[in-house]
């Protein structure tokens, strides 16, 4: 009995102190101190609104997820918005992203609190929709982030073009095989937006452009790292000429990497991921990958809270907001515009 | 007032291989008591199962109101008006009064699919108040002492208009203040016409509220009488009065001569034991008798450390022991065979070795907890041999080996761990009578030897063919100690185990 | 005449007990033959030491739940406890610098932690143990999570922490014989529990408790303790697989193993070890897992779509347990 007593106790301690670290995380997301408030937005809002200022304007951003380095880049980037514009912001996610109806809980919550917009990286094109309506009904602005949904709730859309990223790793690896010979992807699944997206963008452009690539497969990983090394061994094994290899995440790119090492096919293989994180830089700057597309995460959050900001004040945003990409390699992994966009 | 509602005759019953019911008859008239009473194992319960629908019969026949009728199930007793109450409660704890005593008919509104609660409260509260008992139809049963639950089941059971009521050991789990309320019910209901079927082991209670007494003795109908004309003497008497092969009986010492190796002083546990005190001698047997559920099994579970206790000191050897489960027990040197083998006395799945080295696994261990198997196998060799177990091999699973055979082991496995106090709770259940000679033997060579034994059984002959001493329990009570000498007899230890404390 | 009798039923019961072990093995090298006929590119060495290498972590995971299985109890946490396993290596090697055989026992210890914490809270709380590790499943998930502060650990500074899976001391020894040291792991992970399970004392409890938790208790065996130690063993192997991991990955990845614990449960079950306990054996194990990759990694050789690759081998659980059933009724 006293045994029992004394681990609840130490849980307790474990969930306390757990909380209280969280505390201090959310106080760092307001960038500005109170006195900061004063008149700059309240001149630009129109009539009749004079005790809003007192509050400050609240923004959730309902993202894909929280854990990878990815969405902690574009939270980064939202923050640093919140921080210039003066604003509150919460970032939250479901712990995978295959969990669309916990992301819809987190919405719900969201629109409850009554925030003046809202940003939202949608799990499932479809599923939100109803969601979005009340949004909509309530006047609450909504901004797509990342993926977009099949409805025009949203006012604007921010986001990386990943057909046009993922063409591009098209055209990177033609040049680097010498516009022939067997091309391999993997891809972390095949229902959300971006993995459809960067899939399509890639083998259209291949089919269309060069004609005597030929893909060989396409898998799925899960984005997964594990696995991913698993799945790519066994492609490799199934496809002996294979000449490139191409990942369409950040997980999917080091199960490649990894696949590659342990078969020992360094340098006979063509490697080209996305996403960027650690492992994928080093690989880069030993030659194990030939490069990246990289989509600007601080750049998504950023523009995404910018535009909410805008929105809620009534001003126009464009329909769809370009946040960029970038190819990366050996060759300007160190400069500026670069080093602004990935992360380890 | 005489009109025989139920007629039994001829009643046979066989289970597979045994001849439960042979020839019985039973009749039972409108507003009458009619108490049914034998040993455990008379055939007292499958008679009432056979009225009820539970078994069929294989022969005779039941007239019920100058019908014969074919009860094939226990809806189809329902239907006629026989209800039995069990001893183990069948309320559902959670529900209302109301609800309990209407399952399965509840009633309806008009459209089908809605229950009309109103309704069932107010014909509940009806029942209740014909009853004149004070409960709300809405209060959980859970809220309910035990003694009101059994009141809700009877009156569960005579919404079905029972004409026929079967009580199956009512008073069990009752109260003296408790007994007399269930007693002014059936005499409302007797009033009201309903024959009553009352199972007791209670003598005096037979005394006090039956009409007619029908005797049962291993499977076969002895008598009826009418209760006023007889005594609780003759009536025990008629219960154990089967020839009785009365054995050598062993050799006796008195408790003073033998060295004590147990002593339990006022054990308790709440409800269940009271303040059990004895002691056990060197080489003894002691034989533990009583009726089922006098707590004798409890008794042997809480000295060794199976259940807990309430109050109550152990001693071995004169030294006072703590024992808070098995494990310490056996540190102790006492072993327990249970009744119920399969469950709880060995692994059917693993073979004889395993079987008869798991209470001392750790004394095969070697080196780093290495099992030293071909020593264990040498001394499961050794234990097969010298209880003569029969078996093709120590790897064979128990599971296909005989009921005797099967003991035999788990009575190795305690030898293995060299337990000098043995607990023996039914040794010879379900076990031919050639294999049970020779569990006698095994036991009292055992004594012989020096082992201490505690034996519980349901069978007086074998209690007073292996004991030197015999404790009589009662309703977690001893209510008897008698040394087995030419006093000792199967009436005396009847006498009190139905002996109500109070 | 007693001695023929003897002679008899201990050959039928030979028989049997390694009928077991046939039809799983069967099964296992049915797949292998078939896969090699559908494509020459299955039957080579590299796939196979392939194939082998990706049993590795999902094998030691399985070896751990056979223990636990065998009581008659689960373990659902193997799989986020092992992400908490190699996210503490990767505290111990790659931020508090320590040296590398520190962090490899801290983070068998922290696998050994965790099923101690699951087995008291079985054995002394008498909560059923599906829920224990339920609990401890999200617990060690979000530990994980914080204390690797959401970002995956790199290795980068330790190269020999790499080694441990994906060098080959074989192929230092024998040149060619290229076998990566995480299955040489997997096999010595797979001796040791196999000598643990059927040569030792708490082997021996294991399949007692198992086979009858109440009858055990009452012939005098600290029936909570061995649990506890049960758990703990469980534990242990969910540590060495957690190591693994981090090394193959040469990373800790704070958000992987969620689900895991499922495929180890199916590689125990095919493996013929019953989930209501007192069967079971370690070489069913390893044939159980082998038969899981070795049929994931022949589907994605003949480019089978994923969707259907999950569908076949949903199937092939179902079959090997019913197969497993068909034996024991008629045994």
């Amino acid at each position: 009995m006293r045994k029992g007593l004394s681990i609840l106790l130490l849980a307790v301690v474990m969930v306390i102190s757990a909380c209280g670290s969280n505390g201090n995380g959310g106080n760092n997301v307001n960038g500005g101190n109170e006195p900061a408030v004063t008149n700059k937005p309240t001149e630009e809002t129109s009539n009749g609104v004079t005790d809003a200022p007192a509050e400050k304007m609240y923004i959730p951003l309902v993202s894909k997820g929280f854990q990878h380095q990815f969405w902690q880049a574009v939270k980064s980037g939202a923050e640093k918005a919140a921080a210039e514009l003066n604003v509150d912001i919460t970032f939250e996610g479901p712990e995978t992203e295959s969990q669309v109806d916990k992301q819809l809980e987190m919405l719900q919550v969201a629109l409850d609190k009554k925030p003046s917009a809202i940003g939202f990286a949608a799990l499932d094109s479809q599923a939100s929709i109803p969601l979005l309506q009340k949004a909509k009904d309530a006047g609450i602005p909504v901004i797509a982030f990342d993926s977009g949904v099949d409805s025009d709730i949203p006012t604007s859309l921010v986001t990386t073009d990943n057909l046009a990223a993922a063409g591009m790793a098209a055209d990177k690896m033609s040049e680097l095989i010498g516009g022939e010979g067997e091309v391999a992807v993997i891809v972390h699944d095949q229902t959300s937006r971006t993995g459809i997206d960067r899939r399509d963008g890639f083998v259209n452009r291949m089919k269309e452009q060069y004609p005597n690539i030929k893909i060989v497969d396409i898998q799925y990983g899960g984005g997964d790292h594990l696995k991913s090394t698993d799945l790519a061994k066994a492609m490799m094994q199934a496809h002996p000429n294979l000449k490139g290899f191409f990942g369409a995440n950040e997980g999917s790119a080091i199960g490649i990497i990894n696949a590659v090492t342990e078969m020992k096919a360094e340098g006979k293989i063509t490697v080209i991921g996305y996403d960027s994180g650690k492992a994928q830089i080093d690989a880069i700057k030993s030659g194990l990958m030939a490069g990246a597309i990289s989509q600007n995460p601080v750049g998504i959050g950023y523009e995404t809270v910018k535009a909410a900001v805008a929105a809620s004040k009534g001003e126009t945003v464009a329909a769809k907001i370009d946040s960029g990409f970038v190819w990366f390699d050996k060759t300007n992994i160190d400069s500026e515009e670069v080093k602004a966009v990935i992360y380890e | 007032m005489d009109q025989t509602l139920v007629r039994m005759e001829g009643i046979e019953k066989h289970f597979a291989g045994v001849h439960a019911l042979k020839g019985c008859r039973f009749d039972l008239r409108a507003g009458e008591v009619h108490a049914l009473v034998g040993e455990n194992g008379a055939g007292k319960s499958t008679m009432m199962k056979v009225l009820t629908g539970v078994y069929r019969k294989d022969e005779g026949s039941i007239v019920y109101k100058d019908r014969e009728v074919q009860i094939t199930d226990t809806r189809a007793a329902q239907k006629l008006g026989i209800g039995m109450i069990h001893q183990e409660l069948n309320l559902a704890q959670d529900l209302t009064v109301a609800q309990n005593i209407f399952i399965g008919k509840e009633p309806r509104k008009k459209l089908r699919f809605l229950l009309d609660d109103k309704e069932m409260n107010k014909q509940t509260a009806i029942l209740l108040k014909q009853m004149k008992l004070d409960i709300d139809p809405t209060t959980p049963v859970s809220e309910l002492t035990v003694a009101k639950q059994q009141l809700v089941e009877i009156i569960k059971a005579i919404s079905y208009d029972s004409q026929v009521l079967i009580m199956d050991e009512p008073t069990a789990a009752l109260s003296d203040s408790e007994i007399d309320e269930l007693f002014r019910m059936i005499a409302q209901l007797k009033e009201k016409g309903v024959g009553i079927v009352y199972i007791s082991h209670r003598m005096a209670e037979l005394k006090r509220i039956t009409d007619r007494i029908t005797v049962m003795r291993d499977g076969a109908y002895i008598d009826t009488v009418a209760t006023k004309d007889i005594s609780i003497d003759r009536i025990i008497a008629m219960m154990v009065g089967r020839d009785i092969y009365q054995p050598t009986r062993p050799d006796r010492q008195t408790s003073e001569q033998m060295e004590k190796v147990l002593e339990v002083r006022g054990l308790t546990r709440k409800n269940v034991l009271h303040d059990i005190s004895f002691s056990l001698g060197k080489g003894e047997i002691l034989g533990v008798a009583g009726l089922v559920g006098a707590g004798r099994t409890e008794t042997a579970r809480a000295i060794f450390g199976a259940d807990p206790i309430d109050a109550g000191e152990i001693y071995v050897h004169g030294r006072k022991v703590r024992v808070t489960g098995p494990h310490q027990a056996v540190k102790n040197g006492i072993g327990y065979l249970s009744e119920d083998r399969k469950h709880y006395g060995c692994l059917l799945d693993m073979d004889v070795k395993t079987n008869v080295a798991l209470a001392a696994l750790g004394r095969f261990r070697s080196f780093l907890g290495f099992m030293n198997d071909k020593r264990l196998a040498r001394v499961s060799d050794q234990i097969v041999e010298d209880l003569r177990v029969k078996t093709p091999g120590i790897n064979q699973k128990l599971k296909f080996l005989s009921g005797g055979n099967q003991q035999k082991i788990i009575i190795g496995k305690w030898l293995t761990r060299d337990c000098d106090i043995l607990i023996f709770d039914e040794p010879t259940r379900g076990i031919d009578i050639g294999a049970k000679n020779e569990i006698y033997k095994l036991l009292e060579n055992l004594a012989a030897e020096g082992k201490s034994i505690i034996m519980i059984s349901s069978e007086l002959p074998e209690i007073l063919r292996l004991s030197h001493r015999i404790l009589v329990m009662c309703e977690g009570r001893i209510t008897g100690e008698l040394m087995n000498d030419h006093h000792a007899s199967q009436e005396r230890i009847m006498t009190y185990a139905t002996d109500r404390f109070s | 005449m007693r001695i023929t009798e003897i002679a008899g039923v201990k050959s039928k019961f030979a028989v049997q007990s390694g009928l077991q072990q046939l039809l799983a093995f069967g099964s296992l090298i049915l797949l292998i033959i078939f896969f090699s006929i559908a494509s020459s590119n299955f039957f080579q060495f590299s796939n196979l030491v392939g194939i082998l290498l990706s049993t590795a972590v999902i094998g030691v995971l399985a070896l751990g739940s056979t223990f636990v299985i065998v009581t008659g109890g689960i373990d659902l946490s193997v799989g986020t406890v092992m992400t908490l396993c190699s996210v503490m290596t990767g505290v111990f090697i790659a931020m508090w610098g320590l040296p590398v055989w520190v962090g490899i026992v801290g983070g068998l210890l922290t696998g050994a932690v965790c099923g101690f914490m699951s087995g008291l809270a079985i054995a002394r709380l008498g909560i059923p143990p599906f829920i224990a590790t339920l609990a401890m499943m999200m617990i060690a998930k979000g530990l994980a999570l914080v204390i690797s502060g959401t970002k995956p650990i790199y290795f980068t500074e330790t190269p020999v922490f790499m080694k441990l899976s994906q060098g080959s001391l074989l192929g230092d020894i024998i040149p060619g014989f290229d076998i990566p040291n995480a299955v040489l792991v997997f096999f010595l992970a797979a001796i040791i529990g196999s000598v643990l399970l059927s040569r030792t004392i708490v082997g021996r409890y294991n399949f007692a408790i198992g086979s009858n938790e109440e009858a055990t208790r009452l012939s005098g065996v600290n029936v909570r303790n061995w649990k506890i130690a049960i758990y703990s063993i469980t534990g242990l192997f969910t540590g060495v697989a957690g190591i693994l991991m981090a090394s193959r990955l040469n990373s800790a990845q704070p958000s992987l193993g969620m689900g895991y614990e499922l495929e180890a449960i199916a590689a125990v079950v095919i493996g013929g070890t019953s989930l209501s306990g007192g069967k079971g054996t370690i070489i069913g194990t390893v044939i159980g897992a082998l038969i899981m990759s070795v049929l994931t990694n022949g589907l994605r050789i003949l480019s089978v779509p994923p969707e259907w690759q999950t569908v076949v081998v949903g199937f092939v659980i179902l079959l090997a347990v019913y197969a497993d059933n068909l034996r024991r009724r008629k045994a």
